[in-house]
């Protein structure tokens, strides 16, 4: 499904990351955990071919990256809570925009069904630019699913939104995932979220991997009470 | 599987579309600036004409570099904004992450420009023939591959803008119209190269551009197709074309190595 090898990337005064292994396998839900600063967001645009590793190998889908970027990404959807929707088009025409970049012709029933999965199908005619972070977000992962993708990566889907926001996103990606059985890579500083969505969880630190397994596995190895405590020994060390 | 996917192309055609419609100032783009531009240089070439300083020919040969020169400028500035309203709306990482490739997202700029192209220089005919009485159609078909070399160096210039932006960020935009009215200028749309000093002349020379203006002052006069001169600008754009496009690709990959999609996220 997808599988990252001694991936670094160096900028002018820091490595962001420093040689990460990753694998998600087919359905599996992974949540990629880490201080501000830790190298997710670099981790996830080398997995998506948006920035070129100095070193390390990417398959995709059976596609190596950067060579079959096109052939891989029609697998993949991608959302981030920060990303903007293009200006001067209404939804409807976003989600028909990028329906088409993902192959499908005709979208309109998929996008109708769609909004209406993530209960937003008041949205359609609605200018994006008009819209509130929350139901931005919402259209992202609307526009990152609607071609039912095998991997689903979310980048912080639920930062800056209000609780009931992220449930319905996290109601409306379980949906989808269970559905279709897609791949789930998300960021999040929520650990609620990745409780209730993720089987595994891969905490980075300073660009590199410091833990990989379960839940339950990670709380255990660290010998804390949750992963909001293993998060927090992790971003603040000289604190414990 | 196709290098060129028609329905991804189509869908970013759509999407400029949209942009063009909704956007109020693109019309200023596309019809009031041709307009301001072929009265300005109509009235002087008209004013010259009646000063008894110049042939009869000064108001056509005005009227028709400014709308050559429209061919330039509408296809350079419609796909270089093009691109960047992608860098604008912050849509760049959006489409990276997509399966459209790079030579769709040009195709689909090139499909716009064309459009754009026609529209901009039909109001500026038009406005020309109104107001000045001047029917650019009499210098005959010869104007085809006058304005298919001008077309295809203002696409150019709009590859190296857009390789620029990507290297260097929206600082850059600038250069949209900076090297435009740099390569207009060395090229002789409103007079002969002769005219310009002695130490700018090998630099005019060697611009596509100033052999498809001398083209058309050739045409206007009343004289056959200057198939020489068109050659000399067909081999300036073999070389052109290949140099613009490996400078943005290069950019590319540097935009791609060094992270800056982040700049856009």
């Amino acid at each position: 499904m997808l599988e990252a090898r001694g991936l670094r990337k160096a900028y002018r005064r820091t490595t962001a990351v420093d040689g990460i292994d990753l694998m998600v396998a087919p359905g599996e839900r992974v949540a990629l955990l880490g201080p501000n600063g830790a190298g997710k967001t670099t981790t996830l645009l080398m997995l998506l071919g948006a920035i070129l590793p100095d070193e390390g190998t990417v398959e995709v889908l059976g596609h190596p990256l950067p060579k079959e970027r096109s052939e891989a990404m029609e697998g993949v959807g991608f959302a981030a809570g920060y990303l903007p929707l293009p200006e001067r088009l209404k939804v409807k025409e976003v989600l028909r925009l990028f329906a088409n970049l993902y192959g499908i012709a005709e979208p309109e029933p998929g996008i109708a069904a769609a909004l209406a999965r993530f209960r937003i199908a008041h949205l359609a005619d609605a200018m994006a630019t008009e819209l509130s972070s929350g139901q931005r977000t919402l259209v992202g992962i609307v526009k990152a699913t609607l071609h039912r993708p095998q991997l689903l990566v979310l980048d912080e889907p639920t930062a800056s939104l209000d609780p009931d926001v992220a449930q319905q996103v996290r109601v409306g990606v379980e949906r989808q995932c269970d559905e279709t059985g897609a791949a789930l890579l998300v960021t999040s500083h929520n650990m609620t979220d990745v409780d209730r969505i993720c089987e595994r969880v891969v905490f980075v630190a300073a660009g590199r991997v410091v833990a990989d397994g379960t839940p339950t596995e990670v709380i255990q190895r660290f010998g804390r009470g949750n992963l909001e405590e293993v998060f927090l020994h992790l971003a603040r060390p000289e604190e414990d | 599987m196709a290098a060129v996917d028609a329905l991804r192309v189509r869908a970013m055609v759509r999407r400029q579309t949209y942009v063009q419609r909704r956007s109020p100032q693109r019309w200023f783009d596309l019809f009031v600036w041709p307009m301001v531009d072929t009265v300005i240089w109509g009235s002087i070439g008209a004013y010259v004409a009646q000063q008894g300083g110049a042939s009869g020919s000064a108001t056509p040969y005005m009227l028709s570099g400014i709308l050559l020169m429209h061919v330039v400028y509408q296809s350079n500035v419609s796909m270089a904004t093009g691109f960047m309203d992608e860098t604008w709306s912050r849509n760049l990482l959006n489409l990276m992450v997509s399966p459209l490739r790079e030579v769709e997202l040009l195709a689909s700029l090139i499909v716009t420009s064309l459009a754009r192209l026609v529209i901009g220089l039909g109001a500026v005919a038009l406005a020309a023939w109104v107001l000045y009485a001047f029917d650019v159609t009499t210098a005959g078909w010869g104007l085809v591959p006058v304005v298919a070399v001008l077309m295809a160096v203002g696409w150019a210039i709009s590859l190296i803008v857009i390789g620029l932006v990507l290297r260097y960020g929206s600082g850059a935009e600038i250069l949209t119209w900076g090297i435009l009215f740099i390569v207009i200028a060395l090229s002789g749309a409103f007079y002969p190269v002769e005219a310009l000093p002695g130490a700018l002349r090998p630099f005019a020379e060697v611009l596509p551009s100033t052999h498809a203006f001398e083209a058309a002052r050739t045409l206007l006069d009343g004289d056959p197709i200057p198939w020489g001169e068109l050659g000399v600008a067909a081999v300036g754009l073999a070389v052109c074309i290949p140099l613009a496009v490996a400078f943005l690709l290069r950019m590319l990959h540097l935009f791609r190595v060094r992270g800056y999609v982040t700049r856009y996220s």
